[in-house]
């Protein structure tokens, strides 16, 4: 009962009761004790921020201990470590790689209150009914599995879900406009001459491939057949047409963890690169101007979701499952797109943010008054407008999805060789 | 005083070069730490103020700096003292031959010199399988202490490799235990170098990144803590908190050279040299 | 005898304890998991054990380990040099014990920070904005800022340099201090000038300082893959960075297989340095 009380009070506070009592997932468990759980989650510093895991304990009662990893740290524990953590904070190229361990167990979607208001995108893989899937690693493609225990996934909507969406996003090219002064509009840019020893690429092989395979493409050197399942061949040429820039001194470094990127664009050592939403934002915190130009040729798109550790069980699991409810019951929705991200089930997320808000990050409108960080710095003047427009001009634009290819090895090999080179 | 020889001023010009380049970052960090709120952690400066002091004493968006801290600042001490006993201990014994020494030995550099991250990996891999979970203060205690005795053991070699046999003799003619040998010879001899290893120690254990990495279970030390938030946003409180060390160690400094130099004027009074020229 | 070997044994227990657990086991379970077959692990189908033989036919991993010993032999000489001038001033001309465990203390203070924050403070230092070449541009020395400063395989020497030298001072110093100084006057006396007392004296007789020196330097330059990557910018690979690369990927046979390699060939160098000098002896 008290879990109702907590939920009726907020939402009182937000002033919107009638819409949101209906989203309020449906009571499970309720036992005093849940108090007394805590719940480990571990993750890149992406989305372990301190403020969701006070909200939890202020909503919920129980303790969610966050643990911020680089993205490879991540990948290992995940995969060889499942007794370090509860929860798994991963993008969804990774749980490709980490589901077949077995070290991470389905969910159950009948538990889960909000399922049917999650972005089509992570159910079907359509993000309107008529839309085309991108390529590569799309969410609802390692999204579901047969059943609890199995290591394959299901081609559809099975009723277990490997991850539960939280946040995603559609990534472009940031730029420096006081640096470059004329209008970019293709990924072909990145390997302009023009930005010999200006430029950068992350360092996350299979998140960088793709932002190199939309500048092959866009340069017209490479057609491919699928940029999110290269073939060997493929991935020679477009490495090849990275090396040789390389050796040109194209680039000024590569850049592999968020704050590196913010730094290379901040300082000035960097006027183009493949660069994250919020790093342009903290770029821009700093009084230095910086554009997430968005590209004729579309987006690369990720997404990232919780799972559960395999040896969660018990009254922690029925907390976990509370968790889950709760993350895609609005608040934490609401305070991930203040940071530039999308939320997974955007309806609820609506009801935390202010109607100016939602305009500016989610329906692509001109601000109203200032846009607010969630740290309460100001980050946009009124009449600003969110690079690249609405939600559905970004994510409807999306070309391909953070890969792990079949030629997945081979692909990791190459990439050494680049960064060798 | 006899005059010092020109190649003093040579050498100490060099030293003095050297302490800059070595202080350049430290530098850099310390004026960087008083950016203004709006500033990041590259120049321009926007600015000068106190706000990243004050932040780092606040709540970060991502990441426990302070939690962290009291982790690494425990491990620390742990590793410390246990890199003293044991390789205080290892270092008696390799001071004669045994059978198995020379495999030991091998075993000491092979630990110095296996790259760090197969020990991360393979030592949680190792919790793992055999269901004792890792945790900071196990897994990532022992993994870090492979990396600290090597250097423990090398400098107990070089202490006891060097030392006079004839003092512990005297002492054991005059009738003392084998404990008395050691609690009142053997120990007070190598104190000085005592004090190496533990500051060896503690500095290896307190910035381990690489065999740290996998271990350290679900909780970060400093280190990972802040290699982990930097996959977010991070600002200057990193600096500040750089700075803060700095200026906590240069105290520590002093109070050392101050305490020195009572404990010299006390000697100097009462005319002992005991402990002299060992160091 | 059997007394006196128990003895030693006890005394060496707790070291042989935590390497047995903390070493050689987790070694050789990572062996054994690089070498479980699909069905049981289940990373990849395709597993494959031709890891040695990709690592050997593989010219990028020449390369690298060609880059590494370069890297290593580059930042041994310059460690050595620097650290043995360092060494020779602490141990010859500064005077009194108290100033040299000053000048001492002060040299470790800086390593105190966090070494990724001292990473982080290499971009506003060394950056195309950085301080070095603001003041360079500001005492009208160049133009234009210096790009190689930062990004290069200058920086990831310097950063060594900056990070290692002392574990050559170390060791150089300790050898020194031992060094009689009549030994030093008997040469004087005897007519030698100061080159000649350098090189006929101190340095033969600082060479066990020298030897574990350089096992310190070139053990942890050879296995090294964060510095690599930070102050390369990630444009350069080490050895080390294709293990972590490969770890980061769960590559682990492809690891393992690098990482033995390397393992082998920085045992065999320190081996034959080892047999130069007996260290345990003459340190």
């Amino acid at each position: 009962m008290s879990k109702i009380h907590y939920s009726r009070r907020n939402v009182l506070k937000g002033g919107v009761a009638a819409v949101a009592a209906s989203t309020l997932p449906a009571p499970m468990i309720w036992a005093q004790n849940i108090k007394d759980v805590v719940l480990r989650q571990a993750g890149t510093g992406v989305s372990a921020f301190n403020e969701v895991a006070a909200k939890v304990k202020e909503d919920l009662g129980f303790t969610l201990e966050m643990t911020a990893l680089d993205s490879d740290a991540v990948t290992q524990r995940a995969a060889t470590q499942p007794d370090s953590y509860d929860i798994a904070d991963i993008e969804y190229w990774i749980c490709k790689k980490v589901w077949p361990t077995g070290n991470l167990q389905a969910m159950d979607i009948s538990k889960i209150a909000n399922y049917d208001k999650i972005a089509g995108t992570f159910r079907d893989g359509k993000l309107t009914p008529d839309s085309v899937i991108a390529q590569g690693t799309a969410p609802h493609t390692v999204g579901f599995v047969e059943g609890p225990g199995s290591t394959t996934f299901a081609a559809q909507d099975s009723g277990w879900m490997t991850l539960i969406p939280t946040i995603y996003n559609a990534d472009t090219l940031g730029i420096r406009p006081d640096l470059i002064s004329r209008p970019i509009d293709s990924w072909a840019e990145l390997l302009n001459p023009e930005f010999k020893g200006k430029a950068s690429i992350l360092d996350i092989s299979s998140i960088g491939i793709m932002d190199m395979a939309m500048v092959c493409e866009a340069m017209g050197e490479i057609q491919y057949a699928d940029k999110g399942n290269m073939t060997r061949d493929e991935i020679d040429k477009t490495i090849g047409i990275f090396m040789e820039a390389k050796k040109n001194g194209q680039f000024r470094a590569f850049w592999k963890s968020f704050d590196e990127s913010v730094n290379l664009m901040a300082s000035g050592e960097v006027v183009i690169q493949s660069m994250w939403s919020p790093a342009i934002t903290a770029v821009r915190a700093q009084g230095v101007p910086c554009v997430y130009q968005p590209l004729k040729e579309g987006y690369r798109s990720w997404g990232g979701g919780i799972g559960l550790s395999a040896g969660l069980s018990g009254l922690p699991l029925d907390a976990a499952y509370e968790y889950i409810n709760w993350y895609l019951s609005g608040w934490v929705g609401g305070f991930l797109m203040r940071q530039g991200y999308y939320s997974a089930v955007p309806e609820t997320s609506k009801l935390f943010m202010s109607e100016d808000e939602w305009g500016f990050w989610y329906e692509g409108k001109a601000a109203a008054g200032d846009i607010v960080s969630p740290s309460g710095t100001v980050i946009e003047k009124a009449g600003a407008v969110r690079d690249g427009g609405s939600f559905l001009d970004r994510m409807g634009k999306v070309a391909c999805w953070n890969s792990v290819m079949d030629e997945n090895q081979y692909m990791v090999r190459k990439w050494n060789e680049f960064i060798a080179a | 005083m006899e005059k010092r020889p020109a190649s003093f001023y040579i050498l100490g010009t060099f030293f003095a070069l050297f302490m800059l380049f070595l202080y350049g970052p430290t530098i850099t960090i310390a004026i960087l730490s008083f950016q203004g709120p709006g500033g990041g952690l590259t120049f321009p400066m926007r600015g000068l103020s106190l706000n990243w002091f004050r932040e780092l004493f606040m709540e970060q968006a991502v990441g426990d700096i302070w939690g962290s801290f009291r982790r690494s600042l425990t491990l620390g001490l742990m590793v410390m003292v246990t890199t003293v006993v044991v390789s205080v201990m290892a270092g008696l014994a390799f001071r004669r031959r045994f059978p198995g020494s020379t495999v030991l030995f091998y075993l000491v550099i092979g630990a110095l010199v296996i790259p760090s991250i197969l020990v991360s990996l393979g030592v949680g891999l190792l919790f793992d399988r055999t269901g004792i979970g890792s945790h900071w203060a196990t897994s990532a205690f022992g993994a870090q202490l492979t990396w600290t005795l090597p250097f423990g053991i090398l400098i107990m070699f070089a202490v006891f490799n060097r030392f006079n046999p004839a003092y512990e003799e005297a002492a054991r003619d005059q009738g003392a235990s084998t404990g008395q040998v050691f609690a009142h010879v053997v120990l007070p001899l190598i104190a000085p170098a005592l004090v190496g290893v533990a500051l060896f120690g503690f500095t290896l254990s307190y910035d381990e990144i690489a065999r740290t990495i996998l271990v350290s279970g679900s909780r970060n030390t400093l280190p990972l803590e802040i290699w982990g938030m930097t996959t977010n946003v991070t600002t200057p409180v990193l600096y500040a908190l750089g700075t803060l060390t700095t200026i906590f160690s240069l105290s520590l400094v002093v109070l050392v050279i101050l305490s020195v130099t009572i404990m010299q004027r006390r000697r100097a009074r009462n005319g002992s040299d005991a402990g002299r020229g060992l160091v | 005898m059997r007394r006196a070997n128990l003895n030693s044994w006890l005394l060496a227990a707790p070291l042989t304890g935590v390497l047995v657990v903390f070493l050689v086991l987790p070694i050789l379970l990572i062996v054994a998991v690089s070498f479980w077959s699909s069905n049981e692990f289940s990373f990849y189908p395709d597993f494959q054990f031709g890891n040695y033989e990709y690592l050997f036919g593989s010219s990028v991993a020449w390369k690298v380990f060609g880059l590494t010993f370069m890297m290593t032999a580059i930042v041994w000489a310059l460690t050595l040099v620097i650290g043995f001038t360092i060494a020779f001033f602490l141990a010859f001309h500064v005077r009194t014990q108290k100033w040299q465990m000053v000048l001492f203390l002060l040299t470790t203070i800086p390593f105190w920070t966090s070494n990724i924050i001292r990473m982080i403070s290499w971009i506003p230092l060394l950056g195309k904005n950085g301080l070095v070449n603001q003041t360079l541009i500001g005492a009208g020395i160049i133009n234009e800022p210096i790009q190689w400063l930062l990004y290069s395989s200058f920086s990831v020497c310097l950063a060594f340099v900056h990070l290692y030298t002392l574990f050559m001072v170390v060791p150089i110093f300790n050898t020194m201090m031992r060094i009689d100084k009549s030994l030093i006057e008997a040469a004087r006396d005897g007519g030698a000038n100061g080159f000649q007392i350098l090189t006929n004296v101190i340095i033969p007789l600082s060479k066990p300082g020298i030897m574990i020196g350089s096992i310190f330097v070139i053990a942890l330059v050879m296995s090294d893959f964060v510095t690599t990557r930070f102050m390369s910018g990630s444009q350069l690979a080490n050895v080390g960075r294709l293990i972590s690369n490969d770890i980061g990927l769960l590559q682990y046979p492809s690891a393992a297989a690098t990482a033995v390699v390397l393992l082998v060939t920085v045992l065999l160098m320190i081996g034959a340095m080892l047999r130069l000098v007996d260290i345990r002896k003459e340190l």
